[in-house]
């Protein structure tokens, strides 16, 4: 989330990724860096270390939600 | 009956409390009649009812005082059944409590809450910061076990506590398993209990050491990696277990590490045994480390545990990189042996007022 504020301070179109688990703490984060409303997604928990083929299947499911977001 | 003190004010009974060492340093709340009266009622028990003996005092743990502990710990009435578990698995003899509280090592009595009363005696938190800060119940009920490890049992640190530094678990130390985010039965199921029992387990060990492994599904090794760092932690030349050779020691799997092991089709059995496998040491290490301890391996390798049964294993926290895992002391006559007692959460007792908060 911090990422996704900070490029989007630079003026650069972003969606935040963040998964369940730390959906809450995103809120937080973006609330109180003072951009409560970045555009973000909110992807399964979790991603990192279940495997290439599972990435692939979560980024096939969102791409569409991330791009979406990205157009808004 | 136990003594009363008085004092003018609510303020003035705090410095009292105090200065007679009391306390564990912080603020208490102060044990009224019918703040004590209160949680005594909660508890079910009569009052004079004798839970146990706490050394190394060997002070008497009857209702009442493990009560007046609760109230100033700053426990809910609700809590009171899995205190009072807690107190009885401390002074039950195969858990050396008086010899714990003596020793120089820094070891502290670890409440692990199992089963019903998780939610029904709390909530005991057992996920996100289950051992940090902001959950009431793990923070006031560890603290309660150690206000009656002060004052029945007459703890009082660099005179009958000899701990060199102690932890800060030494202050209040209780979590929940996350039981619904674990792969494998819950742990006092592996213990002799039923899964619909509520059973409180006393550990004696070290502060949690953080254990980092990133792991990966499509790494054939992913548990045996993780596995072979549990085990660096468990039991590294460092720890009293892989020195005394004896003891039970903790591993707390986050669930995303619980998970990597349930991928690889292993169970806690399996887990256990390959964890003591992995803490084996090469004897020259403990003949040149360990020496003052007694040389008395004669194979290439000795086991920093008796058993695969000396490494317990359970699941909480927040779902990420990290486990935790506690080593502990391993003395005295029982080896500082865990205990489980169930917690009796159905003796129902209705608390004046109650309802009305």
């Amino acid at each position: 989330m911090r990422d996704g504020i900070n490029i989007a301070r630079r003026g650069v179109p972003v969606v935040a990724l963040v998964t369940e688990d730390f959906w809450a703490q995103g809120d937080f984060v973006a609330q109180s860096l003072g951009m409560p409303d970045v555009p973000r997604v909110q992807l399964p928990h979790p991603i990192a270390g279940t495997g290439e083929a599972h990435m692939e299947e979560v980024a096939e499911q969102f791409v569409h939600q991330i791009v979406e977001r990205l157009a808004a | 009956m136990n003594e009363i003190l008085e004092a003018p004010d609510e303020e003035a009974a705090l410095e009292q409390l105090h200065d007679m060492g009391c306390t564990d340093g912080l603020p208490v709340v102060i044990p009224t009649r019918a703040r004590v009266d209160r949680l005594v009622l909660a508890s079910g028990l009569d009052a004079d009812i004798v839970l146990g003996e706490m050394g190394p005092g060997m002070g008497i743990a009857t209702v009442e005082k493990v009560a007046i502990a609760a109230v100033m710990a700053g426990c809910k009435p609700d809590y009171m059944p899995v205190v009072v578990a807690a107190v009885e698995a401390a002074s039950d003899p195969r858990f050396d409590l008086g010899p714990l509280q003596a020793t120089t090592h820094c070891t502290a009595p670890l409440i692990i809450v199992n089963g019903p009363a998780r939610n029904d005696c709390g909530p005991v938190a057992s996920g996100f910061g289950a051992l940090g800060p902001g959950h009431r119940a793990n923070a006031s009920v560890g603290r309660a076990l150690r206000l009656c490890l002060i004052n029945i049992g007459g703890g009082q640190p660099g005179v009958s506590d000899m701990a060199l530094l102690g932890h800060p678990g030494k202050f209040t130390y209780c979590l929940a398993e996350a039981e619904e985010d674990s792969p494998f039965p819950p742990l006092h199921t592996s213990l002799g209990f039923e899964a619909t029992d509520s059973v409180v387990t006393v550990l004696g060990c070290e502060a949690p050491h953080s254990v980092l492994y990133s792991d990966n599904a499509d790494d054939p090794e992913d548990a045996e990696k993780l596995l072979y760092v549990l085990s660096v932690g468990l039991a590294n030349l460092a720890t009293n277990n892989a020195i005394f050779c004896s003891g039970t020691a903790l591993v707390v799997l986050g669930p995303k590490h619980a998970d990597v092991l349930a991928r690889a089709n292993m169970n806690r059995e399996v887990v256990q045994r390959r964890l003591w496998e992995l803490t084996h040491h090469p004897t020259a290490d403990h003949d040149r480390y360990g020496q003052q301890f007694g040389s008395r391996f004669s194979g290439a390798t000795y086991p920093a545990f008796a058993e695969p049964g000396n490494i317990l294993v359970m699941v909480a926290g927040g779902s990420g990189l990290y486990s935790m895992v506690m080593p502990n002391w391993g003395g005295a006559d029982h080896a500082n042996s865990p205990v489980s007692v169930k917690v009796r959460h159905d003796l129902y007792c209705e608390v004046p007022g109650l309802a009305a908060e």
